[in-house]
């Protein structure tokens, strides 16, 4: 109970000087944020803070890596530090829906012109990644994901992500659903077509380096990727047909204080300039929301960025709202599934 | 003398349950007490009606129990030769079992790929002398996972089992030589009886160890060996239902404590 009232007291004296602050405008001079760590933890740190700092002096203090859990433990405990967070689709509206995140004021980040799902009520669509399918070099190459589940025209291993909301929409397109009408899922047909193959899959991946590397090894001949993982591997050949199209989101803590807001909005305002999102390109090939971006890309290396237009085309973007309504079931058919294995 | 030894312990003790115990308590009981509404069974009621997390916890304490068989087969034969060595290649092989321990568990679970993939060093090796045409799947199944968790934790069985062994004092085997004692009844009546507590406290460390292994059946198992602490991940990080994962825990804690009561009953009547 001590402990309690002492939390509460503190949370009250911190938002009382909150509103004080915010009364004088002020803008904190360093904020923190918990970002998905990694290359693309250093692409925000080239592409947006270092712009950031140099205009405003505005420091921004990275941390990794950001998953739902640590959102609800930072909320739950009344932490006020970080301000920022990296949530992907699904995971906004789950945190929206315990209200973990608060919305955000578009008027302020004042951003330039953005995809229309990068502007989200409660996130900031920062970062576009891919879910591919890869292959090594010398294999057969499938034109398609019926190709890719294809064992008797297409003969080889195959890894595929352990994770049901990546692998089970590719599932069902190999049984002949079009991109477009992936969502509502039909789960049973996927795991039909999963039980069809499984006795070929080498590895259920969980970390995305192992994909990547278990093509090189040759371990594999066919695998789902992340489209970052495979760009930069000689040996390896991708296509984004019928591929996952993600987007990560930036998605303000709940709670957080209105001067670290203000210097928050800042930071993703730069994320917007598609001159940055540019140089955030040169660390990583996931880019930016700018549909403006295109002509500032070096030509030869279109082909792998996920925004580029003869990809955006072909892939998917998942039904978040689908999978945070399913999610749940669908993991107890998938560790069911595994069992079985 | 109780007062002072007790304020010697008072800080650690306060570091313990503030730090530790309180956080595990409210975490155990979050499958209880739901916020706005109250006590509920409702996380136990779903885990008995959809049995899939309970089988994943039923296999998990079977890979434990390999693991833990396997790490005994190779742990007792090695703690007995190191007792017999020379004190300098006793240290050695002492330096050798503990030296994996300042790797860190991920590059060694990594390293099990470089020597046992398919194209790994073993494969290489099998196939360049003939003895098989295609490689051997050592990892991505049970297996891998087996080697990689008995290796990891090979540490904590070897070393109080170990110990226990170079206690056993020398005369007491040349005692029962010396009465005409064959060198089997020898081991069977006297030395073993002699490790069988610290084998014992070794093993079931190894077991609880493997229970809550993470990183290891992940790589190595390549996502074929489901094991309670990757389903506890995916309901704490992914889904969250931090509800479920208490009810999860629970029961994890439960059997576990199960575990060491059976094994503390048995050691008292060893003893006794």
């Amino acid at each position: 109970m001590k402990r309690r009232s002492f939390v509460t007291g503190a949370a009250a004296g911190v938002s009382a000087f909150g509103l004080l602050s915010a009364g004088a405008r002020a803008q904190s001079k360093e904020i923190r944020m918990i970002e998905s760590g990694g290359l693309s933890g250093d692409s925000i740190e080239k592409g947006y803070i270092e712009p950031l700092m140099k205009k405003s002096g505005i420091k921004v203090i990275r941390e990794s890596p950001s998953s739902l859990g640590k959102l609800r433990a930072l909320v739950e405990s009344g932490q006020k530090d970080t301000v920022l967070f990296e949530l992907g689709q699904s995971v906004m509206v789950q945190a929206k829906n315990l209200g973990l995140i608060e919305p955000l004021d578009w008027a302020a980040i004042n951003p330039a012109p953005m995809f229309p799902e990068a502007k989200n009520e409660y996130g900031f669509g920062y970062q576009y990644f891919s879910t591919i399918m890869a292959w090594r070099k010398g294999a057969k190459e499938p034109k398609n994901m019926t190709d890719f589940f294809d064992l008797k025209n297409f003969p080889g291993k195959r890894c595929l992500p352990d994770y049901p909301h990546y692998l089970l929409p590719f599932c069902v397109q190999a049984a002949g659903v079009p991109v477009d009408k992936i969502f509502p899922l039909n789960v049973d047909l996927a795991f039909k077509k999963l039980d069809e193959i499984k006795k070929d899959v080498s590895v259920w991946w969980k970390a995305g380096a192992q994909p990547a590397q278990l093509l090189k090894d040759n371990e594999v001949q066919y695998s789902i990727c992340w489209s970052g993982r495979v760009v930069n591997e000689p040996t390896l050949a991708m296509s984004f047909v019928g591929g996952k199209a993600d987007l990560s989101y930036f998605g303000i803590v709940k709670g957080s204080k209105p001067e670290d807001k203000a210097a928050a909005y800042k930071l993703l305002h730069e994320m917007s300039l598609p001159e940055n999102q540019a140089q955030a390109a040169t660390v990583i090939s996931y880019t930016g929301s700018s549909p403006e971006l295109d002509p500032l890309l070096p030509k030869d290396k279109l082909w792998q960025f996920p925004t580029a237009k003869q990809n955006k085309a072909v892939q998917y973007f998942e039904d978040a709202q689908w999978w945070v309504t399913n999610g749940e079931a669908v993991n107890k058919k998938w560790e069911a599934f595994k069992l079985n294995l | 003398m109780r007062g002072t030894g007790f304020s010697f312990v008072a800080p650690l003790l306060v570091l313990m349950v503030v730090a530790f115990n309180a956080p595990i308590v409210y975490m155990l009981g979050l499958a209880f007490w739901e916020k706005g509404r109250g006590f509920t069974l409702e996380h136990y009621q779903g885990l008995i009606e959809t049995p899939v997390y309970l089988k994943v916890l039923g296999n998990t304490m079977r890979i434990a129990l390999i693991a833990t068989l396997a790490n005994m087969a190779i742990g007792y034969p090695l703690a007995h030769w190191m007792r017999g060595l020379q004190n300098r290649a006793r240290l050695i092989a002492i330096a050798l079992v503990v030296l994996p321990f300042w790797v860190s568990i991920l590059v060694r679970t990594y390293a099990w790929i470089v020597v046992l993939g398919n194209g790994g060093l073993v494969n290489r090796f099998l196939q360049w002398t003939g003895l098989t045409d295609a490689p051997v799947s050592f990892l991505y199944n049970e297996m891998g996972v087996t080697i990689g968790m008995a290796n990891v934790l090979l540490p904590f069985l070897v070393l109080p089992l170990f110990a226990a062994m170079i206690k056993i004092d020398d005369r007491l085997l040349q005692a029962a030589a010396s009465m005409g004692a064959p060198p089997r009844t020898i081991f069977w009546k006297i030395y073993f009886p002699l490790t069988l507590p610290a084998l014992a406290a070794g093993t079931l460390l190894v077991f609880i160890l493997c229970l809550g292994f993470y990183v290891t059946p992940a790589i190595l198992g390549g996502g074929r060996v489901p094991m309670i602490s990757n389903l506890l991940d995916t309901l704490i990080n992914q889904i969250p239902r931090w509800e479920q994962a208490s009810a999860i825990s629970t029961i994890l804690l439960i059997v576990t404590l199960l575990i060491f009561a059976a094994y503390r009953r048995l050691d008292r009547k060893a003893s006794a």
